[in-house]
């Protein structure tokens, strides 16, 4: 009995996201045919993703074009129109994640050729670990943790923050008020992440955004 | 007090990612058939909960044809290398540094992997 359950078993040996990275090399093979530089941006509900790309959509201008994920509403992708940004709303009607066969589907629905469009940022779902695994066929990973949540996140989640090739943490306009150690999770992002990038900004404020949009910039042009 | 009924589980991307499973079984077998067991391997930064994909999974194997297979999860550790001392180590625990020098200035060489392995036909479906 025990050599029939032998003979019974089949070898697969698949990664069970090829699927998604098929889609994702299809979509940066797009993407790099058009000269068009994309970021996917990831952080917990609330972090500042879209005001953080509502300052890159006033500093970009037509230059930038947005992928807005969420579960529900279009909220947010018009909030990057009104900052003067062309923005295609993905509802995921329930998933916590962007996967990269969603993005496809966003641009073959997109304005992609003007020929000032240089940068594609996707704002993901609000969600520390499930869009970790997805590769969506960006250039640029950035993770944003923003002050509230704490500055013991970056261990807690260790499939995102070391995954990530820039981290932006926001809203420092509330150091004085909250106990989060900026060092600390420099540090611990560093652990996880050798090569990681730093940016500390408020996109209230506006303090830091300069000089990260002028880094975004520099990759493209 | 009776919680709200949030429909909850549609928001794992573990339900997602257990219809791919059926989907690359199905493909690699080239039909439907109940199963007995399926062989996954699931690394420390897959971002993955082995217990919703558990859970996920069951119900999507049994929607999808493949019976009610026993889910066989290997937990991997990752595998890292301490920038401090060259030391290589395994952990699943991040908060660990590296059991020779006490560094957490680390690279990480491997831990992202989620693959089906195999899977076991139940008798008489081979």
């Amino acid at each position: 009995m025990c050599d029939d359950t032998v003979d019974q078993k089949v070898d697969i040996a698949t990664s069970v996201m090829s699927r998604n990275d098929r889609f994702a090399a299809d979509n940066r093979k797009l993407l790099g045919d058009k000269d068009i530089y994309t970021l996917n941006l990831i952080s917990s509900p609330g972090a500042g993703k879209t005001t953080v790309l509502e300052f890159m959509a006033r500093f970009f201008g037509p230059r930038m074009a947005v992928i807005e994920g969420d579960i529900q509403t279009r909220r947010d992708a018009e909030r990057i129109e009104k900052a003067g940004c062309q923005a295609w709303q993905i509802e995921t009607g329930g998933a916590c994640h962007l996967d990269a066969h969603a993005v496809n589907h966003a641009l073959g629905h997109m304005n992609l050729d003007p020929s000032e469009l240089e940068l594609l940022a996707i704002e993901n779902v609000g969600n520390l670990i499930c869009p970790s695994g997805y590769d969506l066929g960006e250039n640029m990973r950035i993770g944003l943790l923003s002050l509230p949540e704490g500055d013991d996140k970056i261990l807690k989640y260790p499939s995102l923050f070391s995954s990530i090739n820039v981290l932006m943490i926001n809203k420092i306009d509330l150091i004085p008020h909250l106990d989060f150690d900026v060092d600390r999770a420099i540090e611990e992002c560093r652990s996880l992440n050798p090569d990681v990038l730093v940016f500390t900004v408020s996109a209230k404020t506006a303090e830091g955004m300069e000089e990260f949009c002028k880094f975004v910039e520099l990759n493209f042009i | 007090m009776v919680p709200p009924d949030l429909n909850g589980w549609l928001f794992m991307h573990e339900l997602s990612l257990a219809h791919d499973m059926t989907r690359i079984i199905g493909s690699a077998l080239g039909r439907k058939i109940p199963l007995d067991r399926v062989n996954v391997t699931i690394g420390p930064l897959s971002g993955i909960s082995p217990e919703s994909l558990r859970f996920c999974f069951t119900e999507v194997a049994k929607i999808e044809g493949f019976g009610e297979p026993e889910l066989v999860i290997n937990r991997t550790r990752a595998k890292l290398i301490c920038l401090d001392c060259d030391a290589e180590y395994e952990t699943k625990d991040f908060y660990q540094s590296c059991p020779d020098c006490g560094s957490i200035s680390r690279r990480i060489l491997s831990g992202r992997e989620f693959t089906v392995d195999s899977v076991e036909l139940e008798e008489g479906n081979d």
